[in-house]
């Protein structure tokens, strides 16, 4: 077995294990970050895409409102290109307690959070389609952002520090002697291979996954996986974000994030993270929240549902699992269990990532004798290959209407209309050229789904209807010379669509139906890829199937 | 007032539309747009996965008596497709093949894909003589997205084709932008290009020795025939097209002929009108209303037809809240129980997806019945995807069923 050492052993490649990853190498800290799928694998890429401002935790949750807005400052300055200014509205419907108006500005101000009332005509100025029986309207500086390209931008900063990012690699044993942990032996999915890493400290940062990591030292952890159900609508109906002035509850929110507008989200306890569903009454329960927010919001093309599970920590007893709070906790486990070598950072959300590594960090830098300071917070992210050109064209386009800060479905559109053939739009619905789907294969994507979490491919309404079958090839093509064969593009193809498929039957009507409809013609119509299942197998680094990610919504 | 209205402009309806066309009744189409064909292959499934379709379909017309096979009878199966082959072969768009025993074509991917019938333009594709061990090409055009010859000839290889791949160079043009299906179709009937493309496929068959080249079906609109056996002569080896994804190029040329016998025959067609709701006196329908350009349009006649497909063509439609309905006359639908029983798990299960086989039940003569089975309309037919209990897609009878159907439609 292959023999790896490290100061610091990563588990977990969503946000937080990876800010981990880059602040410790920023401190000149040698460490490997192991993740069982792809980087976002697991809740970092299944959110709605909201950069808090803080507002939505003023009243239950002070200290995480606080955090929030803090970080949400810094997070705009890093990441320019992952963030849409789309700013926030919290509004009072008809539904809403009148009174909790004057709670939500007074705790705003109490926890630092900026925020300014404004009129119902300005608001429906700026957002026509809200419902005008709307009474109140505070605006606080929320936004939207791609989790997937930040998590990517970190990683690729994290590389350049020197640490070590293995994707697909499944912790299978920590390695305890007596009461310390000393290492770990991971797989690699793609191969098979097992590879002992050794280290002075496992930092156990996977989330909701962090309870089954923590049982392998031997110690319990306690993470309640909230499973938070989402829907994506075929179009972004305002361009702000809007938030239910009320205490948080489900369906409460929608935010405008790049070609759609997500509403979310439930919060359902569900015993394993790895196993949940979408129940259909989730799905009309927040449609008709949609609707008192925005008249006619069930009339819009629901594109699809998804589910995230959230890494709530619960260290003692609380009423409901809403009720836990969303900040998080760095537990010592040898203080906590008697174990040492071992740390796990466990809560928090998307926003606070970064706070989280820093923290985190600050703790294993003393402990390894370590100075450095945090640079995490002024140092600018880079911008991964597959996006240059997409993210150049929204800064240095001449066009005025380019530069609003609101993402513009017309500025990949230009794009594409300047300088390509439309023959390289490979897939239409989120105007995905073959040069960046290309840069995507060449930075490493493994399958159809990794390419999908780099570019958006087949996230549009036509849920890869077109774009899988031109993707698959591009694959083939680009990689048959080492070693892809035909089997594995034929195992990418039916596993897409199969992970698609899972996503679609929850908002299976209309439109949407006819369209699922049309994707079964041209799949086992046209172009009869069942009559290839005996020609497809996984292999070629392609990993579509294995256990350990295999993520199995259960019928509803 | 017209003697049949039919509703939909799909292969079930231009079916019935012209049958009773030539029976010298005044009919007119009315339909939102064009139907599912403009998507499928171009070519005509009776039935997969059997070796012999007429004998499968027999077999499945004793198993299930309410499958459209069954109802429109295998006399109307081979009339319909007689005709459609009539009209094909005086367009000089001929269909070859069998009733008794299947085609099987490569598709896009290099699956080799059962058809009974299939353009002329298709036929030196079928998987039988490709297995000669004579070398065929597989063609296309980087500019193309919807077709790509490496995977396909791989996937022929690996069925025991002997297959190689190439890309050829887009020869000049006016365009820039936009190498669709259906562009490249056009040009295909422009003498120097496709002169261009003669001389690089013959430049290949000198090098490779091929004795077949598969190209996408981008043949030529409206002369593909002409334009397949020019670059066969140009080339010096057979020709095969293979249908890409929608739109289908195969698949509007099978319409265009269609359109062309029935306005031959005098009969009319109207799109852009969309049925949404009727006029009936106790169980005889009196009118139907259309929207189109922002007004309601009323439409009256003696007989008619309903061909506005299953969910795919738009005919039936589903509500968030898991309800299916028929969106032309609100006819009673025949659909799985309740929402939870609509999908199967896995998106390619090979008995296809419940919720695809609601559709309305009918009649010996394909008349609309209730849940009761009452009749609903004693002057209207249902043909093609409208109907319940099967899954055209996944049973692999698309055309048969709806030129079966349409065509029994047709002569009653």
């Amino acid at each position: 077995m292959q023999t790896l050492s490290t100061d610091v052993l990563v588990i977990g490649g969503g946000a937080t294990g990876t800010g981990c990853a880059l602040d410790l190498a920023m401190r000149g800290i040698r460490c490997i970050l192991v993740e069982k799928g792809d980087i976002t694998h697991g809740t970092t890429g299944r959110y709605h895409g909201l950069l808090h401002s803080g507002g939505r935790y003023v009243t239950k949750d002070p200290q995480s409102a606080t955090e929030c807005a803090h970080e949400n400052a810094i997070l705009r300055r890093i990441m320019p290109h992952c963030i849409e200014q789309t700013s926030g509205f919290f509004v009072i419907t008809p539904w809403d307690d009148e009174s909790y108006g004057d709670v939500f500005v007074t705790n705003c101000h109490r926890t630092g959070v900026p925020v300014q009332e404004i009129s119902v005509a300005e608001m429906l100025r700026r957002e026509p389609a809200l419902n005008p029986r709307i009474s109140r309207v505070f605006e606080v500086h929320d936004g939207s952002a791609d989790s997937f390209l930040a998590t990517h931008s970190v990683a690729l900063a994290a590389r350049e520090y020197g640490a070590e990012i293995r994707t697909y690699h499944n912790v299978v044993e920590l390695v305890r002697v007596g009461d310390r942990v000393v290492g770990a032996i991971v797989e690699d999915l793609r191969s098979g291979e097992r590879i002992r890493i050794d280290c002075t400290y496992v930092l156990n940062a996977a989330g909701a996954w962090a309870g089954k990591i923590a049982a392998m030292a031997g110690v319990t952890v306690t993470v309640v996986p909230g499973k938070g159900t989402m829907v994506a609508m075929n179009h972004r109906m305002v361009n702000t974000v809007v938030n239910r002035c009320k205490l948080p509850s489900d369906g409460d929110i929608i935010v405008p994030i790049h070609t759609v507008a997500v509403i979310g989200t439930t919060d359902v306890h569900v015993p394993d993270p790895d196993v949940f569903g979408i129940e259909p009454e989730e799905i009309q329960f927040m449609l008709d929240e949609g609707e008192k927010l925005i008249p006619g919001f069930r009339q819009y093309r629901a594109l699809r549902a998804w589910a995230g599970v959230r890494p709530l920590y619960k260290d003692k007893d609380v009423a409901s699992d809403r009720d836990i709070p969303r900040t998080f906790k760095l537990l010592d486990h040898e203080e906590r269990d008697g174990v040492s070598g071992i740390l796990s950072i466990v809560g928090g959300k998307w926003t606070t990532y970064r706070l989280m590594a820093e923290q985190t960090v600050n703790e294993l830098a003393r402990r390894l004798g370590n100075t450095q300071p945090c640079r995490t917070a002024s140092e600018v992210l880079p911008v991964p290959r597959f996006e240059h050109r997409a993210h150049a064209m929204v800064t240095v386009s001449p066009d005025p209407a380019a530069q609003t800060p609101h993402y513009w479905l017309g500025k990949p559109l230009a794009l594409v209309e300047s300088e390509h053939a439309a023959g390289d739009l490979i897939c239409e619905c989120e105007l995905v050229t073959r040069d960046r789907i290309i840069a995507a294969i060449d930075a490493g994507a493994h399958n159809l789904d990794d390419i999908r979490r780099d570019v958006r491919m087949g996230m549009g309404p036509c849920q890869g209807g077109w774009c899988i079958y031109r993707t698959a090839n591009l694959l083939y093509e680009r990689r048959c010379a080492d070693g892809l064969s035909h089997t594995h593009a034929n195992e990418a193809m039916l596993h897409f669509l199969q992970e698609r498929w899972k996503g679609l039957t929850p908002v299976l009507w209309g439109d949407q139906l006819r369209q699922a409809r049309l994707d079964e013609l041209i799949y086992a119509g046209v172009l009869g890829i069942h009559r290839l299942r005996a020609l497809a197998e996984p292999g070629g680094g392609l990993v579509t199937q294995h256990p350990a990610i295999a993520t199995e919504y259960v019928q509803a | 007032m017209y003697d049949t209205i039919v509703i939909g402009a799909g292969l079930s309806g231009m079916l019935a539309a012209i049958g009773r066309a030539e029976r010298g009744e005044k009919v007119l189409v009315l339909a939102k747009g064009h139907g599912a064909t403009h998507w499928s292959t171009g070519c005509i499934d009776l039935l997969a996965d059997v070796d012999d379709p007429l004998a499968g379909i027999a077999q499945l017309a004793i198993q299930r008596p309410h499958h459209p096979y069954a109802l429109a009878g295998p006399a109307m199966i081979e009339q319909g497709i007689a005709r459609v082959r009539t009209i094909g072969e005086a367009a000089d768009y001929p269909f070859a093949g069998n009733l008794n025993r299947n085609l099987l074509l490569p598709t896009a991917l290099g699956a080799l894909r059962p058809t009974a019938f299939a353009p002329a333009t298709m036929i030196a594709g079928d998987a039988r003589q490709l297995r000669d061990g004579r070398p065929t090409l597989i063609a296309g055009f980087a500019e193309l997205r919807d077709f790509f010859p490496p995977l396909i000839a791989a996937n022929l290889r690996a069925q025991g084709i002997a297959a190689e791949a190439a890309q050829l160079a887009l020869p000049p043009t006016q365009r820039q932008h936009d190498f669709s299906s259906v562009t490249l179709a056009r040009l295909c009937e422009q003498p120097a290009f496709r002169a261009n493309l003669g001389e690089q496929l013959a430049a290949h068959v000198r090098k490779g020795g091929y004795a077949r080249i598969g190209l996408p079906a981008i043949l030529g609109l409206r002369h593909a025939t002409a334009v397949v056996r020019d670059l066969q002569n140009r080339a010096g080896a057979l020709i095969f097209e293979i249908p890409t994804l929608p739109v289908s190029v195969a698949g509007m040329r099978l319409y265009q002929i269609l359109e062309d016998e029935l306005l031959r025959l005098g009969g009319r067609i109207q799109l852009g009108g969309f049925v949404q709701r009727a006029e009936h006196i106790g169980d005889t329908l009196v009118a139907v209303f259309s929207e189109a350009a922002a007004r309601e349009q009323r439409h009256t006649a003696r007989h008619w037809v309903l061909a506005t497909g299953g969910i795919l063509g738009g005919g039936v439609r589903a509500t968030p809240e898991g309800y299916l309905y028929e969106t032309a006359l609100a006819l009673p639908l025949q659909t799985p129980d309740g929402r939870a029983g609509w999908f199967a798990p896995r998106f390619l299960d090979e008995h296809g997806h419940p919720v695809f086989q609601s559709g309305v039940r009918v009649d010996q003569r394909l008349r609309p019945l209730d849940a009761a089975g009452r009749l609903v309309y004693e002057n209207v037919q249902v043909v093609g995807g409208a109907l319940a209990g099967y899954d055209p897609i996944r049973e692999g009878c698309l055309e048969g069923a709806a030129i079966a159907t349409g065509w029994a439609a047709g002569q009653a």
